[in-house]
């Protein structure tokens, strides 16, 4: 244990003393804060689109309630900002884009400075109302607006024209149903907390392939620079094999862990201070029923699992390039189950999903994603026993591999790879 | 004295391949034994042996008095044949690290490197990192990592490759140091004057098998004295003086030729010089010389003069 614990405590200050761990540490806060705050700057700067809006209809009935609607945006800022015409314009509806043409391509600007985003004329009368848009961005939003806010008023002219009288007309428009969540589980009101599982099993499972990944990946490289150093020789004359492949995936397990830590630390205080229900409910939800030592389980089980497997390929390689030849299947298998975990989240109880939760290379993630949806507790035993059989048998298969692989020289095929574990050295 | 290591009837195969073949031998407490023999002897596969890092197909061994090196990994001391440290270690650091690994506290390896260090004249790199040290310095700070913990059997597999002249001689002096601090000391190599200047007791091991077991002095007693002559002399007159078993002839850069005589077991030098002088030959150089460890190595094991490296 001594060992195990020195050869774990040097990989994880070999880590930490490094540049790229401290940038890796930073990297997820400063990106998302940028992320969140550039989006947020974006939202709050950007000023509503400028809109030229041409009512030709008779009575006009279309213009102002189409301008009440982009007044009125959320949080008190309008929707776009409807301006008089830069210029005077034809009355022939397709001519109108012909004389805008300067202002809507940017050659010339608004007051201001302006661009002008669109211009939209409604034409027609009766029941035959035709909105022509003429803007170069297809993507605008304000298009919607406008067709919704016509049709409806389309409708209501219909039904007005049917003898409905226009009070009725309001209080049907107001008329809207209660819908409510109930929880099959509690028979009780659904609420975020009744969601929260399945969102956190999501998370949680890719949280553990990423963990897997970066910290499988940095062990990888680990090895590969000791096997190329000639370090690992010394290492096994003076300590065991399971010692030094512990020692290996508890220092790396420290150092991924260490960034997490930092990491949820940081994420909790936020979200304590901005959003305490869902922190709270967040509490419940892995404190309640051991869903936490239920992830813990599988996050443990499925990173040794690899991580062994990544150690003992690093052993028989001296470059990066080696490895990627022999890691080419781990990582086509890796990527199965991202492949599945979306599935997960809408539907936990797929059949193909219980499958996949079969499979040991598979289970960690599998379970941990369908654990929203409480899958039936012979299975959690099943696929739980399953995989520390393939832990076990994965960890011995990987220390004999480590050693052969540590001690050989040159190049191994696959041939003399199998060779190699059989005979250990 | 106790056997600090025996091998009794050890085989090594690697499949159809036999690295070592019924190899047999002791090292005593507190000497330096050389485990000689020419690259591919089997030198590197027995020493893993001895640490338990490979087992032996058949045979037994016994090292401080464990079946192998596993159960006394603390009490060994072991520098590898190819040499590594971790790179962006300081020599402190990775001498407490290794030196922990087989027990010892960390104060005590750290007192203990820095005075090292400063013995070997690498005080001022104690705190440089090991990439930035010459291949020489690394491989003195590797050695000391081997045995900052005092090891009672300190096991060097060709210690002096890759070091220049004077590096080789402050190594042997680390090694007589060892010796006489206690520690038994085997140490392979293939370079026969280390050994021959170091040792006292040698095997040689030839294709994997034991080839000789015994003092240096024994095994140089197996090699025939030899009479050098130089000068304008053909093969066959010299080859013709009294006492001379076989004749190895050279050229000289300057013109003429080196005639080696090796000399049968009772013949003696100064009759066939004699008798050389007496019947005119043209020697410009003589020499009588006693058989080297060198000489002997090809003796016992009959491997080719170029198939062995000379000492820098």
């Amino acid at each position: 244990m001594r060992r195990l614990i020195k050869i774990a405590a040097r990989e994880y200050i070999a880590y930490v003393r490094t540049v790229g761990f401290w940038l890796s540490m930073l990297a997820l806060p400063l990106g998302m804060g940028l992320v969140l705050g550039a989006s947020g700057y974006m939202e709050a700067s950007a000023p509503a689109p400028a809109l030229v809006l041409i009512d030709q209809t008779p009575g006009q009935t279309f213009g102002p309630l189409v301008a009440r609607k982009f007044s009125d945006g959320p949080g008190g800022r309008p929707r776009a900002d409807i301006v008089d015409p830069p210029v005077a314009l034809p009355s022939d509806p397709r001519a109108i884009g012909a004389a805008l043409k300067p202002w809507l391509t940017g050659d010339l600007k608004l007051e201001g400075k302006r661009k002008l985003a669109a211009a939209f004329v409604i034409h027609g009368q009766g029941e035959a109302i035709a909105i022509d848009v003429w803007t170069d961005n297809p993507l605008l939003s304000s298009t919607e607006t406008v067709r919704t806010v016509v049709s409806g008023q389309m409708e209501r002219s219909r039904l007005e024209a049917a003898g409905v009288s226009p009070a009725l007309l309001l209080e049907a428009a107001a008329l809207k149903p209660t819908v409510t969540d109930f929880s099959p589980k509690t028979s009780e009101k659904a609420s975020l907390l009744n969601r929260l599982p399945g969102v956190i099993g999501f998370g949680a499972a890719m949280l553990l392939w990423s963990v897997i990944f970066t910290g499988a990946g940095i062990l990888l490289n680990g090895v590969i620079e000791e096997k190329s150093s000639k370090v690992l020789e010394v290492l096994l004359s003076s300590a065991t094999v399971p010692e030094i492949l512990f020692g290996k995936i508890l220092g790396v397990a420290g150092v991924t862990f260490t960034v997490l830590g930092v990491w949820g630390t940081v994420g909790t205080i936020l979200m304590n201070v901005f959003a305490p229900d869902v922190a709270g409910d967040v509490g419940k939800v892995l404190m309640g029923g051991g869903l936490i030592f239920y992830f813990a389980f599988y996050l443990a089980a499925g990173y040794l699992m690899y991580a062994s497997i990544f150690t003992a390929i690093g052993a028989f390689c001296e470059t990066t390039r080696e490895a990627q030849t022999l890691l080419g299947p781990i990582m086509i298998l890796l990527t199965i189950p991202v492949i599945f975990l979306s599935q997960a989240l809408r539907r936990p109880d797929t059949p193909a999903l219980e499958i996949m939760s079969w499979i040991p290379l598979f289970t960690p993630f599998m379970m941990t994603a369908r654990a929203a949806s409480g899958p039936p507790l012979w299975q959690v035993l099943g696929t739980g026993i399953l995989m520390l059989a393939t832990v076990a048998l994965v960890v011995w298969i990987a220390g004999r591999a480590f050693r052969a692989g540590a001690l050989s020289t040159g190049k191994v095929d696959f041939k003399g790879l199998v060779a190699r574990l059989r005979g250990g050295e | 004295m106790d056997a600090a290591l025996s091998l009794d009837h050890v085989t090594k195969r690697y499949g159809d391949f036999t690295a070592v073949n019924d190899l047999s031998f002791a090292a005593r407490q507190g000497r330096i034994l050389g485990f000689l023999g020419p690259n591919g002897a089997g030198k590197t596969s027995t020493l893993r042996m001895v640490l338990g890092l490979s087992s032996p197909t058949s045979g037994t061994l016994s090292v401080l008095g464990a079946p192998d090196g596993r159960p006394v990994r603390d009490r060994i001391g072991f520098l590898p044949e190819e040499r590594g440290l971790y790179r962006r270690m300081t020599p402190v650091e990775a001498i407490v690290f290794l030196a922990g690994l087989k027990g010892l506290p960390a104060p005590e390896a750290r007192r203990r490197a820095r005075q090292m260090l400063e013995e070997q004249g690498l005080g001022a790199a104690q705190n440089r990192q090991i990439r930035n040290l010459s291949k020489g310095m690394a491989q003195k700070v590797q050695l000391i990592a081997a045995i900052a913990h005092r090891p009672e059997l300190v096991i060097l597999d060709e210690p002096f490759s890759g070091l220049d002249p004077v590096n080789q001689q402050t190594l042997e002096s680390m090694i007589r140091n060892l010796a006489r601090d206690g520690a038994t000391v085997v140490f392979s190599t293939h370079v026969m004057q280390h050994a021959e200047r170091l040792c006292d007791h040698v095997v040689l091991l030839a294709g994997g098998r034991k080839a000789f077991d015994g003092s240096v002095a024994e095994a140089k007693a197996r090699a025939p004295r030899a009479l050098v002559l130089e000068g304008m002399l053909e093969a066959a007159a010299a080859a013709a003086l009294p006492g001379v078993a076989a004749v190895a002839t050279a050229p000289l850069d300057g013109g003429g030729q080196r005639q080696t005589c090796a000399l049968e077991a009772q013949a003696s030098g100064q009759e066939a010089l004699k008798s050389a002088f007496a019947q005119g030959l043209d020697i410009q150089r003589f020499e009588l010389r006693e058989p080297s460890l060198h000489d002997a190595f090809i003796v016992l094991t009959g491997t080719a003069p170029d198939q062995m490296e000379v000492a820098a």
